[in-house]
């Protein structure tokens, strides 16, 4: 018998990296609703092979298969690889509205920015700075924009990582159920809150910025110093309605 | 290269939202599949009655049925890397031969569900009430019934991965009871040949045609898995391998009780081998009442999680068919909490238990309904996979990606489900004889006239005919692909 060696990436494996990666490139290249033929002739890969491959990068999620189920398009994955470097900055129309809100309310204002798998604190209020804004972008499950996000996802624990609930404060959601009854809250109720999850002195609310299309692109956040829940959700009507003029902008 | 983007649009929402997103591991949607099997039932009763049939080429006979199985789940594999779907092969056939036929094996799938679920019941009462030392009387059966369907409805409602738990659990537990009594029995000290030897070692004729039917009606549910395109994480990895893995497994599973069976009845008398369930006969006889309760344990908590299973997958078809407008919108609706369709389930649940309850009132032994109900839904099963293995090749063809490979293989399935279908339809041997054809045949045409009927009538709802969890706005890379607007 001979003894078993791990050899890595051998014979033809590197090559179906390769291949992999190329279809992967194609595709952006190409554009939304791309078929598999043209694919493989671009290529110039056999048709089998290619196909296997686009199924395997559809099956990981890096490509999508559009609806008709002849099409592809890159998939959310793929702006997972670049983390927080998609986000664009932000338009000074966009800083006045949210400035405009913080005239209007007596707590912190922020604006955090979303990609498909990340936020990014954008316009943090002078007047009542948050004390960490690395904690919301790092622990998504303990703060409001961060469980907004996840509410969003088809599956949070492609995200976030159910081992990595760490536990900030004695309230820190930390059980992946716990947060799973959280999410479907959020969804209900169109935005989420939590008190004493990140610090136990602070509580927050985050309302969704849409696009007109739909998508998640922002949240304006309101913090407020209490460990009741219903102190910042009682901002949330104010913010709602500037949320609504920021999706235009942002959007 | 063209580009195409400019037709495209994605939805906002998918049209299958409301269950519970991406929860189940690959364990988790296996064991949906292995439950719709119900392998320890299967390893226990299948091999005697493929024996009597084939002889000495039993073996060799299950082989067979086990590499046609495979290569139907290798066919049903090109739609699950594709689509996650909720209906299973109803929503595969759709993609290849449209509403009509789609309608066809989606009826025929049903039937296949509801029937195997309705003789795992009475399957699981029976071998409950044997486990109890109590007389399975129809009675008794019919009131055992009531209760493993309220229970097996309450884990389905309570959520699917808490039904693919429990199932994972007692199939883990009636799989190795199976396989420690064969053991035992193995180990047992044997004497000379038995009166059942000649009919062990008999000869080959075309007996053997009909064992390769059995043999595959031994799979019927292996696909079951296709149902959980919204539930499973990562559908397009776990859901084919599931579909593929189940009947490889379940084949060597069988395989090896067939062998050990062989052994076993060759020194067996003749009664033993005809009777109902011959393992448990044999441990009867060699004083090992102890062995035949496990076993009984062992079978009857297989079939309960069959129930589970089949109800599972049951309700999810009627969800799909729900949802794209061919039944009452009612039965597309989820539950608020579990996020289940807890509306077709319940509506699954009183034909479940009713239908066999009041056979079983009305007289019939619990053995013939079981059986009954198997042959019904080994025929829908069957036709189901022939209209998806034979869609499989035109659909994608329908997508630009046929390569020869799956058409030899689409189109080989699809003719050895049409004759096996043929051999069981003509087969007055088979179990249940010809009144469980009649039985199919009449429980099909509600499908086939609802079908026509759509058709002639209202061929505008067959329009939404095969939707599955598609590409919403949320799975692509941001702004990449326009947005539908909002109606």
């Amino acid at each position: 018998m001979t003894p078993a060696v791990d050899r890595g990436l051998t014979g033809r494996q590197p090559k179906a990296v390769q291949s992999a990666l190329a279809i992967l490139e194609a595709v952006a290249r190409a554009g939304a609703g791309v078929t598999a033929r043209e694919v493989a002739e671009e290529l110039g890969l056999p048709p089998a092979t290619t196909y296997r491959l686009l199924n395997l990068l559809v099956g990981e999620e890096y490509l999508v298969r559009l609806p008709d189920l002849h099409g592809f398009a890159l998939g959310r994955k793929v702006s997972a690889l670049t983390r927080g470097e998609g986000v664009v900055p932000l338009s000074t129309a966009a800083r006045e509205v949210v400035a405009e809100l913080r005239g209007r309310v007596r707590c912190g204002v922020h604006l955090v920015l979303y990609t498909a798998t990340s936020l990014h604190c954008a316009d943090v209020d002078p007047d009542h700075p948050l004390q960490a804004p690395e904690l919301l972008e790092r622990h998504l499950h303990a703060s409001a924009p961060g469980k907004l996000l996840l509410a969003e996802q088809p599956d949070w624990q492609d995200v976030l990582q159910p081992h990595r609930l760490h536990r900030l404060t004695d309230r820190t959601v930390a059980r992946a159920a716990d947060l799973d009854a959280e999410l479907r809250v959020v969804r209900r109720r169109g935005c989420a809150v939590q008190a004493g999850q990140v610090h136990d002195d602070l509580a927050c609310a985050a309302v969704p910025v849409r696009s007109p299309a739909g998508v998640l692109v922002a949240a304006v956040v309101v913090t407020v110093r209490s460990a009741d829940p219903a102190a910042p959700a009682a901002q949330t009507a104010p913010a709602r309605e500037y949320a609504g003029r920021l999706g235009r902008l942002l959007g | 290269m063209a580009q195409r983007s400019a037709g495209v649009r994605l939805p906002v929402q998918s049209p299958v939202a409301g269950l519970r997103r991406r929860r189940l591991s690959f364990l988790e949607v296996l064991a949906q599949s292995v439950s719709g099997l119900a392998p320890s039932a299967a390893m226990v009763a299948v091999p005697s009655i493929v024996l009597l049939e084939s002889g000495s080429a039993t073996l060799p006979v299950l082989l067979a049925a086990t590499a046609l199985v495979v290569l139907i789940g290798w066919c049903l594999t090109h739609f699950a890397r594709r689509m996650a779907a909720v209906g299973g092969t109803y929503s595969y056939t759709a993609r290849g031969l449209g509403p009509v036929g789609a309608l066809v094996g989606g009826w025929a799938l049903l039937i296949g569900y509801a029937a195997v679920a309705m003789a795992a019941l009475v399957g699981s009462a029976v071998y409950l009430a044997g486990l109890f030392g109590l007389d399975p009387s129809p009675p008794v059966v019919a009131g055992a019934c009531v209760l493993l369907g309220l229970l097996g409805t309450l884990c389905t409602v309570r959520g699917i991965q808490l039904s693919a738990r429990v199932a994972l659990v007692l199939e883990v537990l009636s799989i190795s009871l199976v396989l420690t009594v064969l053991a035992v029995l193995l180990l047992a000290p044997r004497s000379t040949p038995g009166t059942a030897a000649a009919v062990v070692d008999g000869p080959v004729h075309w007996g053997a045609a009909v064992g390769v039917v059995l043999g595959v009606t031994a799979f019927m549910g292996f696909e079951s898995a296709a149902t959980l395109g919204v539930e499973a994480r990562r559908p397009l990895v776990s859901v084919p391998r599931a579909v593929l893995w189940t009947p490889v497994v379940a084949g060597v599973l069988l395989l090896a009780a067939a062998a050990a069976q062989v052994v076993l009845l060759r020194s067996a008398p003749l009664d033993v081998l005809t009777s109902p369930v011959p393992v448990a006969e044999l441990a009867e006889r060699d004083g090992l009442g102890l062995l035949r309760r496990l076993l009984d344990l062992g079978i009857a908590t297989s079939f309960f999680a069959c129930v589970t299973g089949s109800t599972n997958a049951l309700g999810r078809v009627l969800f799909t068919m729900a949802r794209e407008g061919v039944l009452p919108a009612a039965l597309g609706r989820t539950h608020p909490r579990f996020e289940t369709p807890h509306h077709a389930l319940t509506l699954a649940l009183p034909a479940v238990v009713g239908v066999p309850v009041v056979v079983l009132l009305s007289g019939s032994g619990p053995r013939a309904v079981l059986t009954g109900a198997l042959t019904v839904s080994a025929f829908g099963y069957v036709l189901a996979y022939v209209l998806a293995c034979l869609a499989m090749p035109l659909f994608l063809r329908s997508i630009g990606e046929l390569t020869p490979l799956p058409a030899v293989a689409g189109s080989l399935a699809a003719v050895a489900g049409v004759l096996g279908l043929g051999v069981a339809l003509g087969g007055a041997s088979l179990w249940g004889g010809q009144a469980m054809t009649s039985v199919f045949l009449t429980a099909l045409a509600p499908g086939l006239l609802w079908a026509c009927w759509l058709r002639w009538r209202a061929p505008g709802r067959l329009a939404a005919v095969g939707v599955y969890d598609v590409a919403t706005v949320g799975s692509v890379l941001p702004g990449s692909v326009p947005v539908e607007p909002v109606p």
